[in-house]
């Protein structure tokens, strides 16, 4: 968040922006399926060499990962991803206490034997 | 819902930046632990934790620009900056294994008896397979631009079997480097001889693995269309990484290998 000091500063700040960007949208996506599309062929036209390409799934995806359900995007496809967030979060956090541990130990003088 | 004023990327909160320095420590104080104690079970902590992390980093990165659209030309500006300082920073590391050798090859000690390669050192012979080798690199980087004129101009089938070939050829000279090690007279414990060799030529071969891995997610990519003619910049990034790693080893293979034999 940006303070101003007067209205006409905001103003400025705002008209520099405009020029500057343009102010376009978050989302302007270029959808690959589109441009790929319209110089070679639909998907559902593939002929049979290209039939290993497989369907164009982004489209799909883009509309998944857009939507406005508030989850950050480590987490936005749901339940694999809390399943791989929180293993390996358990195993960071895990290593880190087990290496405190260990350096601890490390560091203790030997007693001679 | 409000809307952004400018063309900047305001990231989500995540949590792999700092899970990432964690990973760091576990695999530093690993390597520590490997070698005092003859432990191997931080460091592989330390690796596993690591590679989970980068790949649900770099999963995320293509969520936020494939599939919602936050890389404007601005924050694409932004990226190659990014990767040429990095790349950049790669050369300063290759550089200071360029200064050791050079260091101890152009006054070589009576120790090694006043000579480079140093006394009962038989090197490689630059024209068999490290020859075979800078062949090899040098195809790969005529198949990678290969692979992106083929993306600049909508040729999907073509671009696949360029990078693909490319991939292949990274994966041969890796095998090719792994039998030479294998076969090899000396070893890194011989003397300075051998450590510049393998330490220089070693992270060398590292970073062939590396470029090659980041082409095969970008051969990954290519596949499921997330590349437009106007819009690539992953593989541009594979594509430059790769294109550093063969100058690398043309310098490698005309200082060490050749005029070090």
């Amino acid at each position: 968040l940006l303070f101003f000091s007067s209205n006409y500063t905001s103003k400025l700040f705002k008209a520099q922006l405009f020029m500057a960007t343009g102010l376009k949208p978050i989302v302007s996506t270029e959808s690959p399926a589109l441009i790929f599309g319209t110089t070679t062929k639909l998907a559902s036209d593939l002929p049979a060499t290209d039939s290993f390409l497989g369907k164009n799934k982004v489209p799909d995806l883009q509309k998944l990962f857009q939507k406005a359900d508030g989850l950050p995007v480590h987490l936005k496809r749901g339940v694999p991803d809390k399943l791989l967030y929180r293993t390996t979060m358990a195993l960071t956090i895990g290593g880190t206490i087990y290496c405190l541990v260990a350096l601890y130990m490390a560091s203790q003088p030997r007693s001679q034997k | 819902m409000a809307h952004q004023a400018h063309s900047y990327h305001m990231v989500d909160p995540s949590p792999w930046p700092i899970l990432g320095a964690a990973a760091a420590l576990l695999t530093t104080s690993g390597l520590a632990v490997w070698f005092h104690h003859h432990s191997t079970q931080l460091l592989t902590l330390g690796l596993l934790s690591m590679l989970l992390i980068m790949l649900q980093w770099w999963r995320d990165i293509v969520r936020e620009s494939t599939f919602q659209g936050h890389h404007t030309p601005t924050v694409q500006k932004g990226l190659r900056y990014g990767m040429i300082l990095f790349i950049t920073s790669e050369a300063f590391f290759f550089l200071g294994f360029f200064w050791a050798f050079f260091h101890s090859s152009l006054a070589p000690t009576p120790e090694l008896g006043g000579q480079w390669p140093p006394t009962g050192v038989n090197p490689l012979n630059p024209l068999e397979v490290p020859l075979l080798n800078t062949a090899i690199l040098l195809a790969s980087g005529v198949t990678v631009t290969w692979a992106h004129h083929s993306i600049t101009e909508s040729n999907q089938k073509q671009a696949i079997h360029a990078l693909t070939l490319t991939i292949l050829l990274g994966l041969y000279f890796t095998a090719l480097q792994a039998t030479e090690y294998y076969e090899a007279p000396f070893s890194i414990a011989d003397g300075i001889y051998g450590s510049t060799f393998f330490v220089a030529t070693g992270f060398h071969g590292l970073h062939v693995i590396i470029g090659s891995s980041f082409l095969s997610i970008c051969l990954l990519r290519l596949a499921k269309f997330h590349f437009t003619p106007h819009h690539h910049f992953g593989f541009e990034a594979a594509a430059w990484y790769w294109h550093f790693v063969d100058i690398i080893w043309l310098f490698l293979y005309t200082t060490i290998y050749w005029w070090g034999s």
